[in-house]
């Protein structure tokens, strides 16, 4: 019996009792509320099981070599691949890199006598990677092959076995495979050795793009807002109007327009390099209609004699804005940061559109196209969606009131 | 009293000069970048522009883009995958995030954990969230394959590993021949093919990016339904209580009822996101899924715009979706709006 099992086995009994606790319970006073609580309990437990468990694989497999990521029966715990102690290689030319697809050779060979252990950690190697390399098996014929060919190899590996990755002297061990993050932060450089980028790079300009639009979206809908929340000007409803009804037409009738409209402009119009490069990222979003609408709702909540009284204390319009009612809207303004800065953080289809340089890929271009270049490594994906997540995440947990708040706003009004 | 009217248009003037300073930086780019674009949009899909054309070799063509979407048996897949995406997503995701929301609603202790929980996936990116199923729904090493392993394993029902984003096959399909092999009316190899797209149902690749996306969006429709909950006077429970009304009762009759404009919007938002989903698509089955299963309105935009670079096509395409988004909200106003109840 595995220490897994054991784990859950404890676990539903002392569920077990708890149940029984909680009946004998309601029993003596008569009353299912606490019955009705424990099976709510329940529910909610195994959903959120299910919610948080692919967070859990995408965190444990980072954390794994390939090997242990690419294993026909998934591991649970988040450690690289057991390999002993070595003893040196009886034939030093049977350390050679593997070949993928040879299989059948591999098989053959270490599906031998036991005589063959000494070269068995290569042939070990081939077969595994040959295995993984044969996207084309279904389940059962690789389970078939499991049962058949890669239980030698667990042998073998077993009897203190030798492991080389790929010809370097690189050991492996039963441990958390940080440097995966090291690896997957840097490894998109390696394709195009004339032009380097990284993580670092991505996070720059997914940094600079969503801070300049959450910045410029705040003072355009600030004012805008205050405008058709406070004044009273000629042609207000009708502008209002135009405004809503902007809002119904969906970003993807206007990727095409304004691609073609930002491609027709002449480098340096405006005195800007517009397409691959920030503007053409940034100024589409400075504007947001939501934004306006949201502002506007809160701004009429507030109560018109401050602005009578902000007028005998000799404030202008701007200041009364700038200093009475900007403090007063905070968390309505914070919101509409939060939601400006995270649309422009997952945007993926107008970046792809405008950026073509390695340079100007946000960080969704650039997790996109990572996860073109390294299919297989799932360790490698994974580690770069764990980097990907967590200053969203970092955020959300720091804002969360916001968060809360701001989606209730969107809800109602 | 004609000076009064004198004096006062002058600071009318001024008045409306101001508010139109404070509206212009908005205006400025709603214009160049929203209006201008919408508008520029319908002519640009009434012409053959192929991406790298000069301006001048641009013609006049009509409705032809149009006429072309509506005889291209392509659109009208994509348009059905979009339409099964839809379907499926909306009501599951709603469903699932009323019930979370009700048992939240229970007064009961570690709720705030809960909610992050649930919350949690909606915060993470798309893409991220798509390169972390896809290796769920792997057909050799997934964690989903896995878990059917274990289930087969112990409940012997009979499903063995599937393909899952490698399937073209409808899922209603699936079922029902599954349904035959354990009911004895099929032998082992033969298989349920009803050979028609409407009895189908959604492919199990694109049930699998059901799946994904339910379990992203559950958390933001259940924090709207827990405001919305909320807002529930409770005196209504304790009366219903009084009178000896059950927990299915108080819920039918008074929860569903004024919940309801809650879930309407939320349905108008929901399904207006879903026929603009392409990002999962995009990243969990690229170039369209086994068999073009797959693919969506807004990814066969950008195929055709960007890869293809048929620009007035793609605009004719964005058209379409626009008018099917604008023609839905429309419908559910006037058919759902009606039997909304407002307090």
């Amino acid at each position: 019996m595995s220490i897994c099992t054991l784990t859950l086995l404890v676990v539903l009994f002392l569920d077990l009792l708890c149940w029984v606790w909680v009946a004998a319970r309601g029993i003596r006073r008569r009353s299912w509320k606490a019955l009705g609580h424990t099976a709510a309990y329940h529910g909610l437990g195994a959903a959120t099981i299910m919610m948080v468990l692919p967070f859990y694989w995408m965190v444990a497999t980072s954390l794994k070599d390939f090997e242990s990521a690419n294993r026909p029966v998934p591991t649970w715990l988040p450690l690289g691949t057991k390999y002993f102690a070595p003893p040196p290689p009886a034939k030093p030319e049977e350390v050679s890199t593997p070949r993928p697809g040879a299989i059948s050779a591999a098989a053959n060979r270490s599906a031998g006598p036991r005589g063959s252990a000494a070269q068995g950690p290569t042939a070990a190697r081939e077969i595994e990677v040959g295995l993984i390399r044969a996207g084309n098996l279904t389940w059962s014929e690789i389970r078939r092959k499991d049962s058949v060919v890669v239980a030698p190899v667990k042998r073998l590996q077993d009897q203190s076995a030798y492991y080389t990755a790929k010809g370097s002297d690189i050991r492996r061990e039963r441990r958390p495979q940080w440097r995966n993050y090291v690896e997957a932060w840097n490894a998109p450089a390696k394709g195009n050795p004339e032009n380097p980028v990284t993580f670092t790079r991505y996070f720059w300009v997914s940094g600079v793009t969503s801070l300049l639009t959450t910045l410029g979206t705040l003072i355009t809908s600030i004012l805008a807002a205050y405008a058709f929340a406070k004044m009273r000007f000629r042609g207000r409803n009708l502008l209002f109007y135009l405004v809503l009804a902007t809002m119904m037409v969906p970003g993807q009738v206007l990727l095409i327009p304004n691609f073609l409209i930002l491609s027709a402009l002449p480098d340096y119009s405006f005195g800007l390099r517009w397409l691959d490069n920030y503007p053409a990222l940034v100024v589409p979003w400075l504007a947001s209609v939501f934004g306006i609408f949201m502002l506007r709702q809160f701004f009429r909540g507030i109560p018109d004699e401050l602005w009578d009284a902000a007028q005998i204390d000799g404030a202008g319009r701007f200041r009364y804005l700038w200093q009475v009612m900007l403090p007063l809207s905070k968390p309505a303004v914070i919101t509409l940061a939060l939601f400006a800065f995270l649309g422009e953080w997952n945007s993926l289809l107008w970046p792809l559109i405008v950026t073509t340089s390695p340079d100007m890929r946000t960080l969704m271009v650039g997790l996109q196209t990572f996860n073109e270049e390294m299919s297989g490594n799932s360790h490698l994906l994974m580690a770069a969606a764990t980097i990907a997540v967590l200053p969203v995440v970092l955020l959300f947990f720091a804002l969360q009131r916001f968060f809360v708040a701001g989606l209730s706003r969107t809800g109602f009004k | 009293m004609s000076r009064i009217g004198s004096s006062h248009k002058p600071r009318n003037f001024k008045r409306n000069l101001e508010a139109y300073a404070y509206l212009a930086p908005a205006g400025i780019i709603l214009l160049v970048f929203w209006c201008a674009p919408a508008v520029f949009s319908v002519f640009v899909s009434f012409t053959n522009w192929h991406g790298g054309d000069a301006l001048a070799d641009v013609k006049w063509v009509g409705l032809e883009n149009y006429r072309m979407a509506f005889r291209d048996q392509r659109f009208f897949k994509t348009l059905w995958n979009t339409v099964n995406y839809v379907i499926w997503s909306v009501p599951l995701t709603l469903i699932l995030s009323l019930s979370v929301a009700l048992l939240l609603t229970l007064k009961i202790r570690g709720m705030a954990l809960f909610r992050t929980a649930f919350f949690l996936p909606y915060v993470t990116t798309w893409v991220a969230v798509s390169i972390l199923w896809s290796y769920i729904f792997q057909q050799n090493f997934g964690l989903a394959n896995c878990f059917l392993e274990f289930l087969d394993k112990h409940l012997h029902l009979g499903v063995g590993p599937l393909k899952w984003l490698n399937e073209p096959r409808g899922v209603i399909e699936m079922a029902a021949t599954w349904m035959g092999q354990r009911l004895g009316l099929l032998s082992g190899d033969q298989i349920v093919d009803f050979k028609h797209p409407l009895l189908e149902g959604p492919s199990l690749a694109m049930f699998s990016i059901i799946i994904t996306s339910v379990w992203r969006d559950t958390g933001y429709f259940m924090l709207i339904f827990i405001a919305g909950l909320n807002e529930i006077d409770p005196t209504y429970y304790e009366a219903a209580e009084i009178d000896g009304a059950g927990p299915w009762t108080r819920f039918r009759h008074i929860t569903l009822p004024l919940l309801s404009p809650v879930t309407f919007f939320l349905l108008v938002v929901a399904m207006i996101g879903a026929f603009k989903v392409y990002v999962p698509m995009m990243i969990m089955t690229p170039g369209g899924g086994p068999s073009g299963t797959t693919s969506t309105l807004v990814y066969f935009l950008y195929e055709e715009g960007f890869m293809s670079w048929r620009l007035g096509y793609a605009s004719a395409i964005a058209y379409v979706l626009f008018v099917i988004i604008l023609a839905m909200t429309l419908l559910q106003n006037k058919v759902i709006g009606g039997k909304v109840h407002y307090e």
